[in-house]
């Protein structure tokens, strides 16, 4: 092995694909893919609804376990972090919030058993970002009733409306490409340097380098970014739909 | 197969928004719910516990008012027995100091009746002494013969010696 092969790449040379493909079929014309990230997902579910199970069963009102503490603690913070952003009258998305930040976590975390980041495909984030844009729109119109929705895009001069479209409609995707550009850029570095490491172990035929180096990178790209971009991804929604319940302005 | 590494791809948005739906009823329903039913009912239980501290606080309270003015009462009470066996005792005390006194008039006026009766008494033996040394002069004199004269003075004498000695 020379420096050379490095600069060629190896003979199985990176790539970075998209999600598997398990199964597809077609309905009413629509071709839909039953991919890796949907099956991944529904394991997620699994473990978590199963983790949760086991956080409340057998609540206690005193003389509490460390597990009804996590619980408690996990329920506590999520009301807070909701009251903080969007007010007490928001109380009730308290659990949407849990269940959107742990599904973007576990789903940037899995990557870390091997399994490929639901994060990092784009249609997840997507889906979220749509949920968060009907919230967003859902809510406006609710508060200011369809007219002064609609109206708020000729403001403050019907110059603007092609303008406000555009703002309104990058909201969702600026947030769903956002969170997949930070966990697939983390999936590609890591892939690179897995690749360049090894190259570098076969040319001076010691296998030290991948061990190790890559699992500190991951560190930072699987567990600081994972945990940065669901906290991202839940603040964004919570400031965007509170800001379009127009009655949290102080 | 795989698909491309940047898609839109309507069935995994489909699939994600179902999954989230799913994992949000999750924390709902199981996370959520349950720890807002112990955090109530621990609250209520706080307030519960709050509220019995407060009525056995009260309780605790009035009984001590309570005792506060038994232990009043029970002073002044000791104090009236202490002021009650004061007064009898110095009734007592009086009664007792009376009865000595009158017994010791009653010994005085018993001892001065006696003295008097005894004064009598030797009165009346000196008055039979006096009659007999009489008879015992008469007698000495009618073995003298004496004068007139000299029979005046020796009684006159006698009756004086007897005054002197009746002074004395």
């Amino acid at each position: 092995m020379h420096i050379s092969d490095f600069l060629k790449g190896s003979p199985d040379g990176i790539d970075v694909k998209g999600p598997g493909v398990l199964c597809s079929f077609e309905i009413c014309g629509i071709t839909i893919n039953l991919t890796e990230t949907v099956v991944i997902s529904w394991g997620i579910i699994l473990a978590v609804t199963l983790l949760l199970l086991w956080l409340t069963h057998d609540l206690k009102t005193n003389h509490i376990s460390k597990r009804q503490v996590a619980a408690e603690w996990i329920v506590t913070t999520v009301y807070g972090l909701v009251e903080d952003a969007m007010g007490k009258r928001w109380r009730w998305f308290a659990p949407y919030i849990g269940a959107l930040f742990t599904f973007s976590i576990t789903g940037s975390l899995v990557s870390m058993i091997g399994l490929r980041s639901v994060t990092a495909d784009f249609n997840a984030p997507l889906a979220w970002a749509l949920i968060t844009f009907v919230l967003i729109h859902g809510t406006n119109i609710r508060t200011n009733g369809i007219g002064g929705y609609l109206k708020g895009y000729v403001d403050p001069v019907p110059v603007m409306l092609p303008i406000n479209i555009l703002s309104e409609a990058s909201t969702p995707v600026s947030m769903s490409l956002r969170h997949f550009g930070n966990v697939v850029s983390g999936m590609v570095i890591t892939s690179l340097l897995y690749f360049a490491l090894s190259v570098v172990t076969k040319s001076i035929g010691v296998a030290f380098l991948t061990i190790g180096i890559p699992a500190v990178l991951s560190l930072y790209f699987d567990l600081f970014s994972g945990f940065m971009q669901a906290f991202v991804f839940i603040m964004l929604t919570m400031a965007y739909i509170s800001n379009a319940d127009g009655r949290n302005e102080a | 197969m795989n698909l491309d590494f940047l898609t839109i791809d309507v069935g995994t948005i489909l699939f994600t928004l179902i999954n989230t739906l799913l994992i949000f009823l999750a924390f709902k329903f199981i996370l959520f719910k349950r720890v807002d039913a112990i955090l109530a009912k621990r609250a209520q239980e706080v307030s519960n516990t709050y509220s019995a501290a407060d009525s056995a606080l009260a309780d605790a309270n009035a009984d001590k008012e309570k005792y506060a003015e038994a232990m009043a009462g029970a002073k002044d009470e000791a104090a009236q027995i202490v002021s009650r066996a004061e007064k009898k005792a110095q009734r007592e005390g009086d009664a007792i100091l009376e009865s000595a006194r009158r017994e010791a008039m009653a010994t005085r006026e018993k001892a001065s009746i006696e003295t008097e009766r005894e004064k009598a008494q030797a009165r009346t033996e000196l008055q039979e002494e006096i009659g007999d040394l009489a008879v015992e002069l008469a007698q000495k004199i009618m073995e003298r013969e004496i004068s007139k004269e000299d029979h005046a003075r020796l009684i006159d004498e006698f009756l004086t010696d007897v005054r002197e000695d009746n002074k004395a």
